[in-house]
């Protein structure tokens, strides 16, 4: 049983359909989100974001520089395209997306709608 | 508000368990060491490593007798800034690669590209086979 398990589950391993969900860290300052994306083997071409009814997809199609499968002695890693989606909400400038990619480090830029950024308020004082 | 124990939860976790073991969706483990590939052709050893983001300067390699050492001082590259997720691992990250056999030390080359790092060894001179005359 477990060896069969582990037969399918090394089956679908070697299949095209695998995605890698890469792990990232987000931020939030005044005016903007930023979400920052480790995806190693994805050049600018590969990288493919949409905003779509609030949900952000990214896709990073990996770019398969490694040297030849069979002469591999040791594996660690392997490389599959990327995916994941954000739910962002409506507070998003969808208009003014920015994203950088820097040696396998995805930089998105979600800067926020106008009318949700913090606003200072004038306290007056009576006498 | 109360819950009380329901067996059908458990049944449904198990569900969700044996759904996700066939989903094609999967992270990448964050380790103490860089990932870390070794393929071998011919006389040729080309050592590929996971490194995202790093910075030339904060990779060291060392050849120390046959084994590589690989040592990543990973910077975190956090803003002071409230922040939502905090997924990615950072720190130094160091690891040993023994090679199969002794490499000539003036002819490796390590490249940087969409954060792989790749190590290209030439086997010895002195390491190949050699073929003994018999008189």
């Amino acid at each position: 049983m477990t060896a069969e398990l582990t037969k399918i589950k090394n089956d679908a391993y070697k299949s095209d359909e695998y995605i890698i969900v890469p792990s990232v860290d987000i931020y939030e300052n005044e005016n903007e989100f930023v979400i920052t994306a480790e995806m190693p083997g994805v050049d600018k071409d590969g990288i493919d974001l949409t905003l779509n009814n609030e949900e952000l997809e990214i896709n990073g199609k990996i770019n398969g520089n490694l040297p030849a499968a069979e002469n591999i002695k040791y594996e660690e890693f392997r490389l599959y395209n990327y995916y994941r989606k954000f739910n962002v909400g409506d507070s998003i400038d969808s208009t003014a997306l920015k994203a950088g990619l820097d040696n396998g480090i995805l930089t998105v830029t979600l800067p926020k709608k106008e009318e949700v950024k913090p606003r200072k308020i004038e306290v007056k004082v009576e006498h | 508000m109360f819950t009380t124990y329901d067996l059908f939860n458990n049944v449904n976790n198990m569900r969700h368990v044996l759904n996700n073991f066939f989903n094609e969706n999967y992270t990448r483990r964050t380790a103490d060491y860089p990932y870390v590939n070794l393929y071998e052709k011919d006389d040729n050893i080309e050592i590929a490593v996971l490194a995202p983001g790093e910075k030339v300067e904060n990779i060291d390699l060392q050849l120390i007798d046959n084994s590589l050492r690989i040592e990543i001082d990973k910077k975190a590259d956090y803003k002071d800034s409230p922040y939502i997720r905090k997924e990615r691992a950072f720190g130094k990250f160091r690891k040993s690669v023994m090679l199969p056999y002794r490499v000539d030390p003036d002819k490796i080359e390590a490249t940087m590209k969409n954060g792989i790092l790749k190590i290209k060894l030439v086997k010895a001179e002195d390491a190949k086979p050699k073929k003994i005359e018999i008189h």
